[in-house]
C-alpha cells in the first residue's frame, strides 16, 4: 500500500518498518487480516478507528510483546531496519531494547523515580555512577519532566500524579535510547493539561525517535501526527499524510469514521 | 569491545547509540535456572508430603507386620505385654471431634449468618476482626482453661445433672453415665468444639460471601425475608462449599493435640460412655512418645500418627476438592 | 391459624434470634477463656519471668530460657521455611500455566497447611532425630519450618497474581528478561504482602506445642546450642500445667498469656502493615 505525503518535507522518508501481509491470531480469533503499511523514519505515525479495530494489536506486535501469551501468534514480515523481527527468536530482549513502548495506563515500578529510569539502562549498560546520573537526567529533561521531580529522585515512583507518572514511563523508555517508541494511548487516562503536555513532547521527540500512537481520540491525531493509519476491524483501510486523511480521506469507510457517523 | 559491548555509533544527527550486547544465551540460561530452582522448591513441597507418608509408612511397619488389621479393632494397650491397638485412640479421636462438630458447625453457621446477613455495617469488619484473631489462639490455651477452669465447674454442676436427666434416656442414655470426673471424652469434644468455632465460622462467613449481592437484591426485592433468602438462595447456592468448610474444620478438629490431650484423661480403657477418660491419637503420641520404650511401642505409636495423617489427608483432600468446585460454580455464573 | 405473612416474619425473627443467639454464645465462651488467661496469668508476669531461668519444682523462677528458646526457635523455622515458601510460590504464580505440576502442588500445599502438627513433628523425629541421635532445636525448627512453608507459598502466590499484568509488560517492553521481572518488579511489587504473609506464619508457629514435643524437646536450663533440646514456651507451659505444683502452675499462666500476647500482637501487626501498605498505594 502506498503512501501519499503531501507535508512540507522535500524527501519522503525513508521507512523504519515495513509491513507485509501481517496476519494475527488470539488463538482462534483472527485479529489481524493481512496488513501492509510502512512506517516513516523520524515521523508520527498514528493509529486510529474505532474500539477492537486492531490498532493496539497492530502496535504491540512491532515490539513482540505479545509474545508473553502463549495463544497470541503472527504470521507474515516485519522489517525492522530491513530484518524480519517475526523470523529472528533469539534477540527478543534486544528488540525491546531498540522498540521502546509506553502504555495506556502509567505503569511505574515498585521503585524510586530514579530507579525506575535505571531499571531498563542496567538492563544492558554497565554505567559509572556519575553516567547513570547523567543519563537519568537527560531522559528526564527529554521527558519534560525534570524541572518536576529533580530533588524528588529517591521517592518512589508511585508518589507522582497520573500525569507525572505517565511521562516518567516515556523518559523510562527513551533512556535505554531505543531507536523507535511505540505509545498506546499514552494520555487516554490522563486529564487536559497533562494531554497537551505530552503531545508536544511528541513532537519534540520525533526528531530523534520514529514515533507511532494508538489513540481513539482523532483530534490528538490530528493534531500531533505526520501520518495517519486508519483501522477496521482488523483490516489497513487507509494510510496517507495525516492532512490528507482529515481533509480528502479515499475511503468511504473512513470519511465516515472521521465525520463521526459512526464510532 | 573486549568484554563483548558493542558501540554502534550511527551518523544520524550525531547520536551516539551503546547498545551492550548482551550474548542472547546468557539471559536464556539465566532464565533457565530461575525457573528451575523455583520449580525444585515446588516439587520440594511436594515431595516433603510424600515424604511424610512414606516415613511414617517404614516406622510402622514392624507393628503393622505384628497385629496387622486388628490394630484397628483391638482395644488393648499394654506396653508390658507389647500388645497393642489402636482402637480407643481411633474411637476417641472420632468421638471427640463428633462432638465438635456437633455443636461447632451450628454456632459457627448462626455466627456467619450474622455477619454476612444481619450484622450492622458499623460491627462487620470488629467482628469480623476478632473472629479471626479467637482462630489464631494457641491451642495450649484452651487446654489449659479446659483443665483448671472448666473441667472441675463440668464436674461438680453439669455432670450430675446429664448423669440423672440424660443418663436415663433409653438409646442415649449409655453414652451419658458414669462417675463425675470432669475430663474425658465429653470434656475434651466440648473444649474442641468451642476451639474450632471461630475457625469454622471465618471459614463459612468467606463461603456465604461469595454469592453474587445482585442475586440476593432480587430476593429481597420480590418481598423475602432475610431468612428466606438465606434458605433459598444463599444455601443452595454455597451448600458445595458449606459441606467443604465443615470438613475443613473436622481435618482440624482431628488433628488437634493440646486442647484435647489436657482434659481427655490418658486413660486405654474402652468405654462406652463419653463421660469416663479416654484417649485421642493426638493425645496418646504427647503423652506417650518420649517414653516409649521397645521398637513395637514406638512403632505402634507412629502406626497411629499414620492412622491420624491417613484419615486428616482424605478429609482435608475431598473438602479442598468441593471448596474447588464452588470456586468454579462462581466463575461459572459471574 | 395464623396468616402466612405473620409466619414468614415469626420465622425471620425466630432465625434471627437464634443468629444473634450464636453469636453471644461463641464469644461468651472466648471471652471467658480470654478473661481467664488474664486473670491469672497477669498475678504471674512481673519482671522476674524475663530475668530469671525455668525453676525447680517449689521454687520460685521465672520463663527466661523458655523465652529465649521460643525465640531462636522461631527465628530459625523462619529462615528455613521463607525462603522455600517464596520460591516455591513463585513458581505457582509465574511459571504455573499448563501442566500438572501446579494444581498439585497447589493442592497438596492447602493440605499440608492443615495437616496435624504433631504427626509433622513425628516426621521429622522419624527422619531427623534417630538420625542424629538426640532431639534438637534443629528439628524442633525443621518441624515449625514445615508449618512455615505451606502458609508463606500461599500468600506469596496471591500476592503475584495480584500484581497487575501491565506491570510485567512495561519491564518487558524494556527488554528485561523473564527473571529479572520477577525478581526485580514483581516480586518487589508483592513486598508488603509476602511480608504479611511471613508475619502471619510467624504468630502461627508461635503457639505450636506439638510439633515440638518429638523433636526440640524442652530444657530445663539456659540453652543455646541448636543440637540439643531447647528450652521453648509452649514445651514449658504445657509440662507446668500438668504438674501438680502451685508455683509451676502460676508461671504456665504467665507464659500462656504471654505467647497469646505475643500470637495476638503479631497477627495485628500484620493486618495493619497490609492495610497501610494497601493505602500507600
Amino acid at each position: 500500500m502506498s503512501f501519499e505525503c503531501n507535508n512540507m518535507r522535500t524527501e519522503s522518508p525513508k521507512s523504519k518498518i515495513v509491513v507485509r501481509n501481517l496476519n494475527f491470531y488470539y488463538g482462534q480469533t483472527h485479529a489481524l487480516k493481512n496488513i501492509s503499511m510502512e512506517i516513516p523514519e523520524y515521523r508520527v505515525t498514528a493509529f486510529i478507528g474505532p474500539s477492537g479495530c486492531g490498532k493496539s494489536t497492530l502496535l504491540r506486535t512491532f515490539n513482540k510483546i505479545y509474545k508473553i501469551y502463549p495463544n497470541q501468534r503472527a504470521t507474515g514480515e516485519i522489517l525492522l531496519d530491513g530484518v524480519d523481527i517475526l523470523q529472528n527468536v533469539s534477540d527478543l530482549n534486544r528488540l525491546r531494547a531498540r522498540v521502546g513502548m509506553v502504555f495506556q495506563q502509567p505503569t511505574p515500578f515498585p521503585m524510586s523515580i530514579y530507579d525506575n529510569i535505571a531499571f531498563g539502562v542496567r538492563l544492558y549498560e554497565s554505567l559509572k555512577n556519575i553516567e547513570m546520573d547523567e543519563r537519568v537526567e537527560w531522559a528526564l529533561h527529554k521527558a519534560a519532566l525534570w524541572d518536576e521531580v529533580k530533588d524528588i529522585l529517591h521517592r518512589s515512583g508511585n508518589s507522582l500524579s497520573g500525569g507525572q507518572q505517565q511521562r516518567l514511563c516515556i523518559a523510562r523508555a527513551i533512556a535505554v535510547r531505543p531507536e523507535v517508541l511505540l505509545l498506546d494511548e499514552p494520555a487516554s487516562a490522563l486529564d487536559p493539561i497533562s494531554t497537551a503536555r505530552i503531545e508536544n513532547l511528541m513532537t519534540e521527540l520525533k526528531k530523534d525517535y520514529t514515533i507511532v500512537i494508538v489513540t481513539h481520540n482523532m483530534q490528538q491525531a490530528a493534531r500531533v501526527s505526520d501520518f495517519t493509519a486508519y483501522m477496521y476491524l482488523g483490516e489497513l483501510i487507509e494510510f496517507a499524510g495525516t492532512e490528507l486523511i482529515f481533509t480528502r480521506p479515499q475511503r468511504r469507510e473512513t470519511e465516515d469514521y472521521i465525520t463521526g457517523k459512526f464510532g | 569491545m573486549a568484554d563483548g559491548t558493542e558501540v554502534l555509533t550511527e551518523g544520524s544527527q550525531g547520536m551516539t547509540r551503546q547498545i551492550a550486547e548482551v550474548h542472547p544465551n546468557v539471559h536464556f540460561v539465566a532464565d533457565l535456572l530461575f525457573e528451575n530452582l523455583t520449580r525444585f522448591f515446588a516439587l520440594l513441597v511436594l515431595m516433603l508430603l510424600a515424604g511424610i507418608m512414606v516415613s511414617l509408612l517404614i516406622g510402622s511397619l514392624p507393628a503393622i507386620k505384628k497385629f496387622g488389621l486388628g490394630f484397628l479393632s483391638s482395644p488393648r494397650w499394654n506396653p508390658v505385654t507389647e500388645e497393642f491397638g489402636g482402637l480407643v485412640p481411633i474411637l476417641g479421636t472420632i468421638s471427640t471431634s463428633a462432638i465438635a462438630l456437633l455443636i461447632a458447625v451450628p454456632v459457627s453457621f448462626g455466627i456467619a449468618l450474622f455477619l454476612t446477613e444481619m450484622c450492622p455495617v458499623w460491627l462487620r469488619r470488629p467482628l469480623g476482626t476478632a473472629i479471626e484473631l479467637l482462630a489464631g489462639i494457641p491451642s495450649i490455651i484452651y487446654g489449659m482453661w479446659g483443665l483448671f477452669v472448666f473441667a472441675p465447674l463440668f464436674r461438680d454442676y453439669a455432670e450430675p445433672w446429664v448423669n440423672s436427666h440424660i443418663g436415663v434416656l433409653p438409646l442415649i442414655g449409655f453414652l451419658f453415665r458414669g462417675p463425675p470426673m470432669g475430663i474425658g471424652v465429653l470434656t475434651a469434644g466440648l473444649i474442641l468444639s468451642i476451639m474450632v468455632i471461630p475457625f469454622i465460622a471465618s471459614v463459612m462467613r468467606d463461603v456465604f460471601e461469595v454469592v453474587p449481592p445482585l442475586l440476593k437484591e432480587s430476593a429481597f426485592g420480590l418481598g423475602a425475608t432475610t431468612w428466606e433468602v438465606v434458605r433459598n438462595i444463599v444455601l443452595p447456592y454455597t451448600k458445595i462449599g458449606v459441606v467443604g468448610g465443615i470438613m475443613l474444620g473436622l481435618g482440624r478438629a482431628l488433628g488437634e493435640t493440646m486442647a484435647v490431650t489436657f482434659v481427655i484423661g490418658n486413660a486405654h480403657d474402652l468405654h462406652a460412655s463419653l463421660l469416663m477418660p479416654g484417649n485421642s491419637i493426638a493425645s496418646t503420641l504427647a503423652n506417650e512418645f518420649t517414653e516409649a520404650v521397645g521398637d513395637l511401642y514406638t512403632s505402634s505409636l507412629i502406626e497411629l500418627g499414620l492412622l491420624l495423617f491417613f484419615i486428616t489427608f482424605v478429609v482435608l483432600a475431598l473438602a479442598k476438592l468441593l471448596l474447588i468446585r464452588l470456586s468454579r460454580l462462581e466463575g461459572a455464573q459471574s | 391459624m395464623v396468616s402466612l405473612p405473620t409466619r414468614r416474619r415469626l420465622i425471620n425473627l425466630a432465625s434471627q434470634i437464634g443468629s444473634v443467639l450464636t453469636v453471644c454464645f461463641g464469644l461468651f465462651w472466648l471471652g471467658w477463656i480470654l478473661l481467664t488467661l488474664l486473670k491469672h496469668g497477669i498475678p504471674g508476669l512481673n519482671l522476674s519471668i524475663f530475668t530469671q531461668m525455668t525453676p525447680p519444682p517449689g521454687s520460685r523462677g521465672g520463663l527466661l530460657n523458655a523465652i529465649a528458646g521460643s525465640f531462636i526457635l522461631v527465628m530459625v523455622s523462619t529462615v528455613i521455611g521463607t525462603p522455600i515458601g517464596i520460591l516455591a510460590g513463585t513458581y505457582l504464580a509465574e511459571y504455573g500455566g499448563t501442566g500438572w505440576l501446579s494444581p498439585t502442588t497447589r493442592f497438596m500445599n492447602d493440605i499440608l497447611l492443615s495437616a496435624p502438627s504433631i504427626v509433622i513433628g513425628l516426621f521429622v523425629y522419624e527422619v531427623y532425630v534417630v538420625h542424629s541421635r538426640h532431639f534438637s532445636a534443629l528439628a524442633g525448627s525443621f518441624a515449625l519450618g514445615l508449618l512455615v512453608i505451606p502458609i508463606v507459598v500461599r500468600t506469596t502466590e496471591n500476592m503475584l497474581k495480584l500484581v497487575p499484568n501491565r506491570l510485567r509488560e512495561a519491564a518487558a517492553a524494556l527488554g528485561a528478561p523473564q527473571w529479572r521481572i520477577i525478581a526485580r518488579i514483581t516480586l518487589r511489587a508483592s513486598r508488603a504482602g509476602i511480608i504479611t504473609g511471613i508475619l502471619l506464619a510467624v504468630a502461627r508457629i508461635s503457639g505450636e506445642t506439638a510439633p515440638l514435643l518429638f523433636t526440640a524437646l524442652n530444657n530445663q536450663f539456659w540453652s543455646s546450642n541448636i543440637n540439643r533440646p531447647m528450652a521453648n514456651l509452649p514445651v514449658t507451659i504445657s509440662e507446668y500445667a500438668m504438674s501438680p505444683y502451685k508455683d509451676w502452675h502460676d508461671l504456665a499462666w504467665a507464659g500462656a498469656l504471654l505467647i497469646t500476647l505475643g500470637v495476638l500482637g503479631l497477627n495485628i501487626l500484620a493486618r495493619t502493615f497490609f492495610r497501610q501498605s494497601r493505602a500507600g498505594n
